[in-house]
């Protein structure tokens, strides 16, 4: 019975205060939607990041006249180097095939003879796939005699990596400014709640009833909104996630949040307005106790 | 929470169950709203409460159900006293004490049966009980049959009788009245007084403050006169309008 007492509060409550709780469920649900997929976009960045750390291919080209034993040699020299993951001699045919697998089309037939160089691919150690060891290395590969030319996709790692910063400091940033919107439509609606309802506080008072039981519906007017924004936090992410993943298959979220994505959203959500609608109502109930 | 005491016999029981002991009461830097004030009220009993406004009948009946606190002295309810009690101690007593105000205090909207069950909601009580006592209270001040409408569709006296069913709601040890029938005409009035009768004759304590002294002036019960924040000694006698009270205090 106290507690039907305290639900039938909350929706009246709610109702009653429809126009700032929609504010506070919209801004909740924005504010969740870019938490999310700032921590979602983080962790897919962050791994494709890694795994071009960790395959990160060099290639290092030779000269069009050398042959398979120069590769040899070369390969040798560089293994010497100590710090080298793997490596690997790609001949002349090897690359045509690589070739045919990639662009569909077989190299003899566009060309008659085979342009491919023969080609040594290296793997550092992880420790090593560092930019400036990577500039180093190329550096020094390159003067080899027979090297024609080293690559590696340095520049698309750096892009990576200063995107993924970006990313993450512009929607900390926008969180910050939201997280602070969202305390105070919260906040404001428990206000407006608690003042309407302050004569029936009062009364609730004198009739000896708890702090806990004069507080909660407040309390949960907050958790709904937090519920709801949730709702429309994860309502949205879904649709998104579906038009990012049929739009840019390269985008690789992580599964595992995915398929939890609409319980973390919602959550988060309730315990924010939980707490923040906690933390609020005391103040205005003393508030009004102290105005009597 | 306690039996039904419904039926204990008014009278019977000797110690004072509110007591006030040397009792000061100053609001903010304003002194003297109650001075030094000594009183017993006993289990049973009907007392009347008398004096012009402002001589403190609302002080005093605050400190009961200790809305306030005495500046100094002591103010004993039943198994609880003012100097030590915690928050939720007062909780408690205020749940074993009714209280009817000028204004009624209903929550207007909000219906009559929910009004009325509140302090029963408040005790945790389940449904199908609070739903039994709600509708016998209902039904002894005559407001059944408005037992859906919201508080708001009222008129006051109905209002007034609803405020008493959910003073009765508990059984409380006492009723305090702080002048019920203050915004109530001569019928509704006298209806009200009637209905505090019956819970009395029943065995309710009853302690109402009042300045209508036409409605109680043919009433057995003691009085207690109150002037500028004190209590006018027994058997003094006082000008009221073109009226002369008798003082009858019996046990001051
Ligand atoms: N909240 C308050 N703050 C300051 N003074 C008050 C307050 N309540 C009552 N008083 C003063 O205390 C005195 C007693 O008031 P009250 O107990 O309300 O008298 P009564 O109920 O007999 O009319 C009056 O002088 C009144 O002005
Ligand atoms: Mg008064």
């Amino acid at each position: 019975m106290k507690l039907r007492f305290v639900l039938r509060q909350t929706l009246n409550n709610l109702w009653r205060e429809r126009t700032p709780a929609t504010a506070s469920v919209l801004t909740i649900g924005i504010a969740l939607v870019i938490l999310i997929s700032l921590f979602e976009v983080s962790i897919s960045l962050y791994r494709n990041l890694n795994d071009l750390k960790q395959n990160m291919v060099i290639e290092v080209y030779l000269e069009a006249s050398r042959t398979e034993n120069d590769a040899a040699g070369i390969s040798a020299q560089l293994s010497d180097y100590g710090t080298i993951e793997r490596i690997r001699v790609i001949s002349k045919e090897a690359a045509a095939e690589i070739f045919e697998k990639e662009f569909g089309e077989n190299i003899y037939d566009i060309l008659k003879e085979n342009p491919l160089p023969v080609m040594i691919e290296v793997r550092l150690q992880s420790e090593y796939n560092h930019p400036d060891y990577l500039a180093l290395f190329k550096k020094q590969v390159e003067a080899l005699p027979g090297v024609d030319e080293v690559h590696y996709r340095h520049v698309l790692v750096e892009k990576l990596e200063s995107l993924t910063q970006a990313v993450l400091i512009s929607g900390l940033a926008v969180l910050i400014v939201l997280v602070f919107a969202m305390n105070l439509l919260i906040r404001n609606t428990i206000k407006l709640s608690v003042y309407a309802r302050r004569d029936q506080i009062a009364i609730m008072k004198i009739l000896g009833a708890g702090n806990l039981f004069i507080r909660l519906p407040y309390i949960l007017e907050g958790a709904f909104e937090g519920l709801f924004g949730g709702m429309m936090a994860a309502a949205g992410l879904i649709l998104a996630h579906k038009f990012i993943a049929d739009s840019f298959e390269a985008i690789r979220f992580s599964l595992s949040v995915y398929k939890m994505l609409w319980i973390v959203t919602i959550s988060v959500g309730i315990l924010i307005g939980f707490f923040v609608s906690a933390a609020a109502v005391g103040h205005f109930v003393q508030k009004i106790y102290a105005k009597k | 929470m306690q039996g039904s005491t419904r039926d204990r016999k008014p009278n019977t029981c000797d110690y004072a169950m509110i007591r006030f002991s040397q009792v000061t009461v100053n609001y903010g830097y304003v002194p003297g709203a109650l001075k030094d004030i000594n009183l017993q009220l006993h289990k049973g009993d009907f007392t009347l409460l008398l004096g012009p406004t402002g001589s403190g009948k609302s002080t005093l009946l605050r400190l009961i159900y200790m809305d306030i606190l005495p500046s100094a002295g002591l103010v004993t309810v039943d198994r609880w006293n003012s100097a030590r009690i915690s928050p939720r101690q007062i909780n408690l007593l205020r749940r074993n004490i009714g209280v009817v105000f000028q204004d009624f205090r209903l929550i207007e909207n909000m219906t009559v049966f929910d009004n009325v069950a509140l302090p029963l909601v408040i005790e945790g009580y389940r449904r199908k009980y609070i739903r039994q006592v709600t509708q016998a209270l209902l039904d002894e001040v005559n407001m059944l049959a408005a037992a859906d409408q919201p508080a708001s569709t009222l008129s006051l006296g109905e209002k007034q009788r609803v405020a008493i069913a959910r003073a009765m709601a508990k059984d409380p040890l006492i009723v305090i009245a702080d002048e019920p029938t203050g915004n109530l005409d001569r019928e509704a009035s006298q209806n009200v007084l009637n209905l505090l009768e019956r819970f009395n004759r029943h065995g309710t304590s009853i302690l109402m403050a009042t300045h209508d002294y036409e409605l109680i002036k043919e009433t057995p019960y003691r009085r207690i006169y109150m002037e500028n924040g004190e209590i006018r000694q027994p058997d003094s006698s006082i000008n009221v309008g073109k009226e002369r009270i008798i003082m009858m205090n019996r046990d001051v």
